[in-house]
């Protein structure tokens, strides 16, 4: 039978080509991984509809990727999984139309502190908003987020890491001196206190802003800020040319700000992205790696006002595995 | 005497206590629990009667307006204490029936027990309290089985109630100036709570040798978040210090201490008379059903719940002791 | 009221040196008439905190701390008490009633520092010995070099019986060597109903002391014990002292045997 499939087109719709000649996979993104359970049943639906062999699968960026769709179907799923699209709030130009780009990847991200008590921040909301501020868009970015220093959402794999912080507050006069938190940041972080006149001193240059200290105190001595703080790693990657891990960038930084300089971003790729790179998609590392960090930073922080706890790296250096370079595997 | 306010009549006769008073009420602090987003309720200084915490039982208890977690005894300077100035302003605590109960146990160890304590008997001689009743039960409380579910020494009774605010208030001074219309108020209180808890009646030394105490020992952590949280634990340290940039002058404190932390039972020479975790829940949980009553005639628990609810381990203290009544059969 | 965590100013009269590790400081002291053996003060050097120290010794005007060094407080003692004064305050406890043991075969066990506390009855007995039948001491050290009250001792030898033993000693050593208990079992009595027993030391040494006394066939009753814990304020305030019911710093640290088996931490 004739089957006349734009495969580009369809690819920028977010569904795959399969290896089985005549079929393909249905790509669902859920922002931050966090979804109601009914959206389960929704995607199970589509599924048993129109998967061949009725299997899903669950995706490394946390979507589901139902398998052996018929590329014939193709309009009508488009159609089907709109109910769903609207369950999970992504954003879309147009109804029934589908994912309409591809490149930016769905945004991934930890447990978070609906549930995880080292989380942070909730990392699933600021997923969405993320998701509001930049989809669809056919860049190859990759964002994560996570709720702690733990980094279990591995965000120094993506373009952009987005790592909680918080600014550990100490009031001395509910400080008992039991030293839990000093021993619970010697083990489970970066030993950034010690005591003195048995007071807790607080190492700023060391302290990550994990919070060990506040789930440890047994007083609230210490407590979080009220303030919400962030990490910003970024270009971290993995790949065929050089697999690299992300760099901090901003320590103690705002959600705002984090959102202004992923959206700068696209604008610098625009402008710099190789006119040769395959389906317009070329990691944001090596278009900085060729125009230099100082000419990223000029774009990235166009409009951007850090505040002043913020702490911005000069220079970042980024090293990673290079596959292309073969002499470091040969005596 | 009791009264019938609208809302702003009592916030205005509530205006007028904070003018004569410093006035502490369990209140929500916002964000500052434990875990990122979440909420503690301890005691604060309200503005108005909203301010207040009126559902919630407070996690940490109203103790530490009279004993703070930091005290300064004396401050020292060559050879000279110098003895720091008593509150100047009398003190009004709003607190629940448990909480009156504890009272009497703070007394116990600070009035009673040998010497009178200086700096508590100060606080406490200008301290009042205002009860706020229990339409229901808390969850983790058992006041019911302790006994302290009702309490009929405060000074004043205040409850919200939609936009009335009903009052009681036998300490004249409270009532000064005020113009509503008076009836009969009396304070809720619960008959019945979620948890019962049956003490055990013939403890020995006998059960020192029991495997409970390791069964619930061994899951502890030893963070002592159950002392800090009870209204009737007392115990402190002495620490002394001189200032960093002046060690020539320095000061005496005495700040809370557990029984459950380590450290607390350690001699000079290192020697620690009760190591391991399943001991010292053995000491606290006996201080707490049977000790104190030995030498005060009544238990030190209030039922007030509050370590079963804080403890991170979920180690329950209601369960144990439930546990121990049973093995008495 | 007063303030009774306010400590006094006392000057130090005299600073007898035991060891390298074990002085006696002679405190100044207005009141040391109402002073008893066992009970004990609260001593500190501003600053760096208070420890709770027995009484070894009472003067007209004067009370005897001998201190150990072994802890923060006692070894910034040490360093900086020259010339000069320490702050303290008691006495706590009710320490030991000498009307106990009058009459008696008393036999007064202790190791180490822990003849401190005791130091008071054998001073008595050893200046009063018609006031009761007879009186040993068995005091064990370390080893010889760690032997206190070296001039007491001499004083005691002419008076009371005194068997002073090291736990180990050089070759040459020709004094008594062996743990305390090792003399208990040997100790002849007139009539040992009419016995009693004083055992100070560490929790450890109290134990197998007193295991070996009751296998002499004596009651319970016959023996008091004095124990040794965290006290932070000798007041029943803080807590730290306290064995079930009991607050060793205000109904101890001196228990008859009777009561004293009940304390376990």
């Amino acid at each position: 039978m004739a089957m006349d499939i734009n495969t580009k087109k369809i690819k920028r719709n977010a569904f795959r080509v399969s290896k089985k000649r005549g079929y393909g996979a249905c790509r669902i993104r859920v922002p931050g991984g966090y979804l109601d359970s009914k959206v389960l049943g929704m995607v199970q639906e589509i599924a048993d509809k129109y998967s061949a062999t009725g299997k899903i699968h669950l995706t490394t960026r946390q979507g589901f990727e139902i398998e052996d769709i018929r590329l014939t179907d193709i309009p009508e799923i488009t159609r089907a999984i709109q109910p769903i699209i609207e369950a999970v709030g992504i954003n879309q130009k147009d109804p029934y139309t589908g994912y309409t780009e591809s490149g930016t990847r769905n945004i991934s991200a930890c447990i978070g502190n609906n549930v995880c008590p080292f989380a942070n921040y909730n990392t699933s909301a600021l997923a969405r908003k993320i998701d509001k501020a930049i989809f669809p868009n056919d860049l190859h970015f990759k964002v994560a987020c996570t709720g702690c220093s733990n980094d279990c959402a591995k965000v120094r794999m993506h373009d952009f890491g987005i790592i909680g912080m918080t600014m550990p507050q100490y009031d001395p006069t509910r400080c008992i001196s039991c030293e839990a938190c000093v021993k619970g940041c010697k083990s489970l972080s970066v030993g950034a206190l010690s005591i003195n006149n048995y007071k807790i001193v607080r190492d700023t240059e060391k302290c990550i802003g994990c919070g060990v200290c506040v789930t440890k105190c047994p007083t609230r001595a210490w407590t979080r800020s009220q303030k919400k703080y962030y990490k910003l790693t970024i270009m971290g990657r993995t790949g065929k040319k050089n697999p690299r891990l992300g760099q901090d960038w901003l320590v103690w930084a705002d959600e705002e700000n984090i959102i202004k300089i992923i959206c700068n971003t696209y604008r610098f790729v625009e402008q710099y992205i190789s006119p040769n790179a395959p389906a317009r998609k070329e990691h944001i590392g090596y278009i900085i790696d060729r125009v230099g960090f100082e000419e990223y930073k000029k774009w990235a922080l166009e409009g951007v006002e850090l505040m002043p706890e913020t702490i911005m790296k000069k220079c970042i250096y980024w090293n990673g595995i290079h596959f292309t370079d073969k002499s470091a595997w040969t005596d | 005497m009791g009264y019938q306010f609208t809302k702003a009549e009592a916030n205005a006769l509530f205006q007028q206590w904070k003018e004569r008073y410093d006035v502490y009420a369990p209140m929500l602090m916002k964000g500052e629990g434990c875990f990122s987003d979440t909420d503690i309720v301890r005691y604060g200084q309200p503005d108005t009667l909203e301010d207040i915490e009126w559902a919630k039982k407070s996690d940490y208890s109203f103790k530490e307006v009279l004993l703070s977690i930091n005290q300064t005894l004396f401050y020292f300077t060559e050879d000279k204490t110098i003895v720091p100035n008593p509150p100047k302003k009398e003190i009004l605590i709003f607190l629940r029936a448990c909480d009156m109960h504890a009272l009497t146990r703070l007394d116990d160890v600070y009035l009673k027990n040998g010497f009178e304590d200086i700096y508590y008997r100060q606080v406490r001689e200008m301290t009042h309290f205002v009860l706020m009743g229990c339409t229901q039960s808390c969850e983790t409380g058992f006041c019911v089985s302790m006994g302290t579910n009702k309490a009929d020494t405060y000074d004043g009774y205040v409850k919200l109630d939609g936009e009335t605010v009903l009052m009681d208030l036998p300490m004249a001074e409270l009532a000064e100036g005020a113009k509503a219309e008076e009836l009969a108020v009396t304070p809720d209180y619960v008959t019945e709570n979620f948890e019962k808890v049956t003490l055990p009646k013939n403890l020995t030394n006998e059960c020192f040798t029991d495997d409970i105490w390791k069964e619930f020992g061994s899951r502890c952590i030893a963070c002592g978040r159950c002392n800090f949280a009870c209204p009737t634990c007392t115990c402190y340290t002495m620490q002394d210090i001189f200032y960093n940039d002046n060690p020539k002058n320095g000061e005496r404190r005495r700040v809370w201490a557990s029984c459950q932390v380590d450290g607390y039972t350690v001699i000079a020479g290192g020697y620690d008379c009760r190591k391991n975790q399943s001991d010292r829940m053995r000491f606290k949980v006996l201080h707490k059903i049977s000790d104190h009553e030995k030498r005060f005639g009544h238990t030190m628990c209030v039922g007030c719940g509050r370590c079963e609810a804080i403890c991170p381990e979920y180690i329950s203290y209601i369960t144990l002791i439930n546990r121990l009544a049973e093995k008495e059969g | 009221m007063k303030n009774e965590y306010i400590p006094q100013l006392s000057t130090v009269r005299e600073v007898i040196k035991h060891t390298a590790l074990e002085y006696t400081f002679r405190m100044e002291f207005d009141h040391a008439e109402i002073v008893k053996p066992g009970q004990f003060f609260e001593i500190s050097l501003p600053k760096y905190g208070e420890a709770p120290i027995s009484v070894s010794g009472i003067g007209a005007d004067t009370v005897d701390f001998t201190i150990r060094r072994v802890g923060k407080v006692t070894n910034e003692i040490f360093e900086n008490y020259v010339g000069d004064k320490l702050f303290i305050r008691g006495p706590y406890g009710n320490g030991f009633d000498i009307e106990n043991y009058k009459g008696k075969e008393l036999v007064v066990i202790a190791g180490g520092t822990g003849l401190s506390p005791i130091k008071g009855v054998v001073d008595y007995f050893a200046a009063h010995t018609d006031e009761n039948i007879s009186t040993t001491l068995i005091a064990g050290f370390k080893d010889p070099d760690s032997v206190l009250f070296r001039d007491d001792f001499k004083f005691w030898k002419e008076n009371i019986n005194v068997i002073q033993s090291v736990d180990r000693a050089p070759e040459d050593y020709t004094g008594p060597v062996g743990m305390v208990t090792k003399y208990i079992p040997d100790l002849k009595f007139t009539d040992i109903s009419n016995a009693s027993f004083i055992c100070v030391g560490p929790p450890i040494m109290i134990k197998f002391v007193v295991k070996a006394i009751l296998e002499l066939g004596v009651k319970e009753e016959q023996i008091w014990v004095s124990h040794e814990r965290k006290m932070c304020c000798g007041l029943g305030k803080c807590g730290h002292c306290r064995v079930g019911s009991t607050y060793i710093c205000l109904d101890g640290p001196v228990f008859n045997y009777v009561d004293g088996k009940k304390l376990i931490d």
